[in-house]
C-alpha cells in the first residue's frame, strides 16, 4: 500500500504542476482542482467551463463565425510556416493584409500529412473563417473540393493553375482564385540582365524538368530575355538550358550535386552567369557558380537572404513574390471586390542586385527597369507559351 | 483489516493490470514532460491538450478520423508484433507497406483495363487488398528467408528492402504507373476504380472512417488467435523464445522464421493496401509519413498483445488526428507531438528510467523483443 500512496501523491503533485503550468493564462486555470489522480492529466484537468483556449500567439481569437469579424485561415503544404519558401511567403502575405487593416484575424495550420488538407480546411471552415489560403499546387484539388463545399467561404490557391477539365468540372467557381505566375516575365528579365552581364556571350540555366510548366516557363524566359537584348545591342549571346529531365519527380528539385556538376561543365564551356531555377537542384548550381566566383541568379524568392555562402556572386533572382498579392487577393476580398475568372497573375520581378550592385552599370539598370515595366504594361511581350508545346 | 479473499482478489487485479502500468506511466510521464517542453516554449499546456483532446475524440468527425489515422497504425503495429513474437525486428514494414499500396493500387486502376470490363466490387477489391498482402508478403518474405537459410541479419536486410522498395516504388510512380493526366505534376497512380473501393462505414460527408478500420480491429483478434490458439503461434512463439529448443522439439525453425517474416510484411502490406482502397483511392509519393516506423513504437507500447496494439495505435492516432486543432486553437507547433511520442518510446523501451521513477519492482516476465546478433 505504501507503494500506492506514494504513486498517488507523485501524479497529484504532476498533476498540480500541470495547473499551475496554465495558471500564468489570465483564465481561471489555477483555481481548478487538481485531476483525480487516476485519470490522465490531458483528458480531466482541462476545464470545461474555460473560455475558449487561450492563444499562444497574439491576443484571443475572436468569433470568427460573426459576420463582422473578418477571420482568415491559411493551410500550408506539409511543411512549416517558417521554411523560408513559400509556405512562409503566403503566411507574410496573410500578416501583410492583417497590418493593412483587411483581415481582423489571422491564423494558420501546417499540414503534416497530405490527408488532412481537407480536414485542415474543414476546420476553418467550421470556425466561420471569410478567406481560406491554401498552399502549394499539391492543395489544388483539395480547394476545389472545399470551394465547393462551402460556397460561402472565398479561397485563395496559392500556385494552384486551374482549367475547366474532367476533375474539375465546374471551374470556374465564384469563390476560387488560383494566384499563378507569368514565369516567363521574371525569367525574361533575369535572361536579359544575365545578357548584358556576360563578358563571354555564354550564359546557363540550370532547372528541374520542364514537365513542371512553371520551370519550362522560367527557362524559356531566360532565353527569350537574352534574345531580346541580343536583338537591341547587336550581340550574340549563347544560352545554355539545361533541364534535369532524366530522374522523377520526386529528386528533380533535389538534387543539389547534379546542380552543381551541371554548373560546373557550363562554367567549362565559358558561361559567366549561371541561373539556377529548381528547388534545391537550383541551388546546387548557384552555390557552384559563386564557390568559382562566376555570376549567379536565384529563383522564385530573393535568394540573397536564403544561400548566405552565394551572396557575393549572386546577381539578382527571378522572383515570383507571394506575399503582395496574396496579401491583395485578401484585400479585395474584404472590400467585396474578389476577382472572378478563376485564376490571378501574381507580378514578375527580380530581386535587388545587393552586393553585386556596383558590376551594375547605370545603363543596364535603368533598361532592366525599363523592362520591368513593359512587361508590366504589356508593351514587351516573351513570347513563351504557358505550357511547352508537344513535340 | 482485509479478509483473504480481498486480499486475493487485489492481487489477481493487480497481475491483470500489471502488464499496463508501465506503458500507461510512460504516456503519463511523456504527456508530463510534453506540457512542460510546452510550457518552456512559451505555449499554454493545458489548453495545447485541451485541443488535442478535442480534436481527436470531440466531435464524431474527430472521432472518425482518428479511427482514419489509426487503421495503418494498427496493421503495421501487428505486423511488428508478430516479428517480435518470433524474434524478429521488422524494421522494414515501411518498405513493406508501400510495395502493398502500389500492388493494390494497380490492380485497383489496372485490372478492369486488362480485362476489358468492368469487376463488380465484391472480387475487384478482395483482389486488389489481397495484392497488397501479397507483395508485402514477398517484400518481408525474402529477409525472412535470408535470415533462415544463410544467417543474414534481419534487421539489415529489412532496413536495405525499405531502400530498394521505396526507391522501386519512385520510379514505377514517375514512370510506369505515374497518372497520365497532364495536369497531374505529382509522382502518384491514376485513381483506383470505384469497384476497388472500400466505402465509407457511414454515408455522410466528412465521415471518412471506413471498414477497414473495422477490418483492422477484426485482425488484432485474429492475429492474437493465430499466436496463442494455434500450432503455428506456439511455434513462432517457441522459435521467438528458444530457436535452439525449438529445433530440438522438431519445429521446422527455418521455415518458422520465413513465415513468420512473411506474415508480418503480409500484415504491413495490408496496411498500405487498406490506405490505397479505403481512403486516397491511389498511391502517391511521399503519402506514408513513417507508419511503418511509428509501428515499432506502437509493437512496444502494446507490448506484441494485440489488444494492447489496439490501444497504443488508436493513442497515436489520435494524437495525430488531434494536433491539428491544437494547433488551430494554440499556435503550438505540431512537432511537438512527435517529442512525446518519442519520449513515450524512450520510456517504454527504457523501462528501468520509468520503474525507477515510480519504484515499481521488475517482476513480471522480460519480453523478449529480439535475439542478438547473429542469434
Amino acid at each position: 500500500m505504501k507503494k500506492l500512496y506514494s504513486l498517488m501523491a507523485l501524479v497529484l503533485l504532476a498533476s498540480m504542476l500541470l495547473s499551475a503550468c496554465g495558471a500564468t493564462t489570465p483564465a481561471p486555470a489555477a483555481t481548478q482542482a487538481p485531476a483525480p489522480a487516476t485519470s490522465a492529466p490531458a483528458a480531466t484537468s482541462a476545464p470545461a467551463t474555460q473560455p475558449a483556449a487561450t492563444q499562444a500567439s497574439s491576443g484571443t481569437a475572436p468569433d470568427c463565425t460573426q459576420a463582422n469579424v473578418f477571420c482568415v485561415g491559411d493551410v500550408t503544404d506539409v511543411g512549416h510556416v517558417d521554411d523560408k519558401s513559400f509556405n512562409q511567403s503566403t503566411w507574410e502575405g496573410l500578416q501583410k493584409a492583417k497590418a493593412d487593416g483587411n483581415a481582423d484575424w489571422i491564423q494558420y495550420i501546417e499540414t503534416a500529412d497530405s490527408k488532412d488538407y481537407a480536414k485542415n480546411i474543414d476546420t476553418f471552415a467550421q470556425a466561420g473563417y471569410k478567406v481560406i489560403v491554401t498552399t502549394g499546387f499539391n492543395l489544388t484539388d483539395p480547394t476545389y473540393a472545399a470551394a465547393k463545399k462551402y460556397p460561402n467561404i472565398l479561397f485563395i490557391g496559392v500556385d494552384q493553375f486551374l482549367s475547366k477539365d474532367a476533375n474539375h468540372p465546374d471551374w470556374p467557381l465564384p469563390n476560387l482564385v488560383g494566384l499563378v505566375y507569368n514565369e516567363d516575365q521574371s525569367g525574361f528579365l533575369v535572361g536579359a540582365l544575365a545578357s548584358m552581364m556576360s563578358k563571354s556571350h555564354t550564359i546557363g540555366g540550370v532547372f528541374g524538368t520542364d514537365a513542371v510548366p512553371p520551370v519550362w516557363r522560367y527557362g524559356e524566359g531566360y532565353r527569350a530575355g537574352a534574345a531580346y537584348e541580343d536583338a537591341k545591342n547587336g550581340t550574340k549571346t549563347t544560352v545554355i538550358n539545361v533541364y534535369h529531365n532524366d530522374v522523377g519527380f520526386d529528386k528533380t528539385f533535389t538534387d543539389p550535386t547534379w546542380g552543381a556538376t551541371t554548373a560546373q561543365s557550363m562554367i567549362d564551356k565559358g558561361a559567366d552567369v549561371i541561373f539556377g531555377g529548381g528547388g534545391l537542384t537550383g541551388n546546387g548550381a548557384v552555390d557552384k557558380a559563386a564557390a568559382d566566383k562566376v555570376l549567379a541568379i536565384g529563383v522564385d524568392s530573393d535568394q540573397y537572404y536564403t544561400l548566405p555562402e552565394a551572396d557575393a556572386y549572386l546577381l539578382t533572382s527571378a522572383l515570383k513574390p507571394l506575399t503582395a498579392p496574396v496579401a491583395e487577393l485578401i484585400g479585395m476580398a474584404k472590400a467585396g471586390k474578389f476577382p472572378t475568372g478563376g485564376l490571378y497573375f501574381g507580378a514578375a520581378g527580380y530581386a535587388p542586385y545587393h552586393d553585386t550592385a556596383s558590376l551594375v552599370p547605370a545603363n543596364v539598370d535603368a533598361e532592366m527597369q525599363a523592362l520591368l515595366k513593359g512587361l508590366t504594361d504589356g508593351s514587351i511581350k516573351t513570347n513563351v507559351p504557358p505550357v511547352k508545346p508537344a513535340q | 483489516m482485509q479478509s483473504t479473499a480481498e486480499k486475493g482478489f487485489i492481487k489477481r487485479l493487480g497481475q491483470l493490470l500489471e502488464p499496463l502500468l508501465v506503458p500507461f506511466l510512460a504516456i503519463f510521464t511523456a504527456v508530463i514532460l510534453g506540457g512542460i517542453i510546452i510550457k518552456v516554449v512559451g505555449g499554454d499546456p493545458i489548453a495545447a491538450y485541451k485541443g488535442l483532446v478535442q480534436g481527436a475524440f470531440g466531435s464524431p468527425q474527430a472521432l472518425s478520423e482518428t479511427a482514419v489515422w489509426s487503421t495503418p497504425y494498427i496493421f503495421a503495429g501487428l505486423a511488428v508484433a508478430l516479428g517480435f513474437k518470433g524474434g524478429l525486428f521488422n524494421i522494414g514494414a515501411e518498405g513493406q507497406l508501400a510495395f502493398g499500396a502500389v500492388a493494390a493500387a494497380l490492380i485497383g486502376y489496372a485490372l478492369p483495363g486488362w480485362l476489358h470490363t468492368s469487376i463488380p466490387p465484391y472480387i475487384h477489391i478482395p483482389l486488389a487488398v489481397g495484392a497488397g498482402v501479397l507483395a508485402g508478403a514477398i517484400w518481408g518474405g525474402i529477409p525472412g528467408a535470408l535470415k533462415a537459410y544463410t544467417g543474414g541479419h534481419e534487421v539489415i536486410n529489412t532496413i536495405m528492402m525499405n531502400y530498394i522498395a521505396l526507391n522501386i516504388t519512385s520510379y514505377l510512380l514517375n514512370g510506369p504507373m505515374r497518372d497520365p493526366n497532364p495536369l497531374n505534376l505529382s509522382a502518384r497512380t491514376p485513381e483506383i476504380a470505384v469497384s476497388a473501393r472500400i466505402p465509407p462505414i457511414f454515408d455522410i460527408p466528412g465521415m471518412r472512417i471506413h471498414w477497414g478500420f473495422v477490418l483492422a480491429l477484426l485482425m488484432a483478434v485474429v492475429v492474437w488467435w493465430l499466436l496463442w490458439k494455434t500450432t503455428l503461434g506456439f511455434e513462432i512463439r517457441t522459435v521467438g523464445a528458444n530457436p535452439d529448443a525449438a529445433k530440438y522439439a522438431g519445429i521446422n525453425v527455418k521455415w518458422i522464421i520465413t513465415l513468420s517474416m512473411a506474415l508480418s510484411g503480409a500484415l504491413a502490406g495490408l496496411a498500405g493496401a487498406i490506405e490505397v482502397t479505403a481512403l486516397n483511392y491511389r498511391h502517391e509519393l511521399g503519402f506514408s509519413t513513417g507508419y511503418g516506423f511509428d509501428a515499432i513504437a506502437i509493437a512496444l507500447l502494446g507490448k506484441n498483445n494485440p489488444f494492447g496494439i489496439i490501444l497504443a495505435a488508436i493513442l497515436f492516432g489520435a494524437m495525430r488526428n488531434g494536433s491539428t486543432r491544437m494547433q488551430f486553437l494554440t499556435q503550438i507547433p505540431v512537432d511537438i507531438i512527435s517529442v512525446i511520442q518519442a519520449l513515450i518510446l524512450l520510456f517504454v523501451a527504457a523501462d528501468a528510467i520509468i520503474r525507477f521513477i515510480y519504484r515499481i519492482r521488475a517482476h513480471e516476465e522480460r519480453v523478449v523483443l529480439t535475439r542478438g546478433w547473429g542469434g
